[in-house]
């Protein structure tokens, strides 16, 4: 796609920061208030891809490889998994929880009923987040960032 | 009326029904139906997964293999979108 | 279940099926795309009535924004106005 006027290009670079801080609050806090991997990712995704729009798809691709957000996609997959095998050396449970109660990270347990927000719980959920975060964030960008540069080039098609 | 209009007609007749009976031997809407799942995941899920959101844990925890097919999902549509469009890199 | 919950599910249902027969009758598929985009938002908007945040959060991202970009990238590689 080819670059907009700079009307666009003005509100696109004030809301592109807002976009990403509240990507990854969801994904941080996925644990905690509703939302998650990758519903935080979708809306980071849905942030690149304002730039995308804004910036057009050349611009993009001189910041950063396809090549480089395919290698993030496939790295998310592979700690999603790594972590899920982690569980049966520890708790001989395929995806067992292995962190919860322990005195590690995201250790603490709330207690029953309570609704206090204490980000240091969880076990292995918020690094479960994490990863499918980075993976849905680079999966959904590599697809919309490919199909506009395809789209973009005359010789397509014919 | 040939064989494959008769096919058609016998065909759509099976799935309407199919669907009839399955809308009416649905449970009523915002009433649950089996709660003994619902109520052991509520009950301890502050305990075993040690997270205030049941919902996430249900989905990264519980059911973790659900989970896994939603990922393999997007790495096969990722892997298939640059295989098409791979050649149209310059 | 008080009225005004009874209220704004069925206004927002009955919303979201007049986008979608919008959707469906447009032959502008550039403007059908914005109007699937727009069925998509309230369906997110019914998804938090019934109280699931986090569909509605999935449902925003992925049906409202990015299949509508995916949508009006192959309408700019192929045609706009769709033929009889």
């Amino acid at each position: 796609m080819t670059e907009m006027t700079r009307i666009v290009k003005t509100i696109a670079n004030i809301l592109f920061p807002f976009t990403m801080i509240f990507g990854l609050y969801i994904i941080t806090h996925g644990h905690l208030t509703p939302g998650g991997g990758f519903q935080g990712g979708a809306v980071i995704a849905s942030g690149c891809a304002l730039l995308l729009v804004t910036y057009g798809s050349r611009w993009v691709l001189t910041r950063i490889k396809e090549k480089r957000l395919a290698a993030f996609e496939s790295m998310g997959a592979i700690g999603f998994i790594t972590i899920a095998l982690l569980g049966i050396v520890f708790s001989m449970v395929f995806f067992g929880n292995f962190l919860a109660g322990s005195n590690l990270l995201f250790g603490n347990v709330p207690a029953t009923g309570s609704t206090l927000a204490d980000l240091n719980t969880g076990g292995v959920l918020p690094l479960m987040n994490f990863a499918v975060g980075v993976k849905v964030i680079a999966g959904l960008f590599v697809i919309i960032l490919i199909m506009s540069y395809a789209s973009s080039i005359k010789e397509w098609g014919q | 009326m040939d064989k494959r209009m008769v096919a058609a007609v016998l065909a759509f007749t099976i799935v309407t029904v199919f669907f009839f009976f399955s809308i009416f031997l649905i449970h009523p809407f915002g009433e649950p139906g089996q709660v003994r799942m619902d109520d052991r995941i509520i009950e301890n899920t502050q305990n075993e997964s040690a997270s205030n959101n049941g919902v996430t844990s249900v989905v990264f925890d519980y059911r973790g293999f659900d989970t896994l097919g939603e990922a393999t999902i997007l790495f096969s549509a990722v892997a298939g979108v640059i295989m098409i469009f791979r050649r149209v890199k310059e | 279940m008080g009225v005004e919950f009874l209220v704004a599910n069925t206004v927002m249902l009955i919303l979201t099926v007049i986008a979608a027969v919008i959707t469906v009758l447009l032959r502008d598929l550039l403007a059908a795309a914005i109007a699937l985009a727009m069925m998509s938002l309230l369906l997110s908007l019914e998804f938090f009535i019934l109280q699931a945040p986090d569909v509605a959060i999935a449902q925003a991202g992925v049906g409202a924004c990015l299949s509508t970009a995916i949508l009006i990238i192959a309408i700019k590689g192929t045609k706009r106005m769709e033929d009889e």
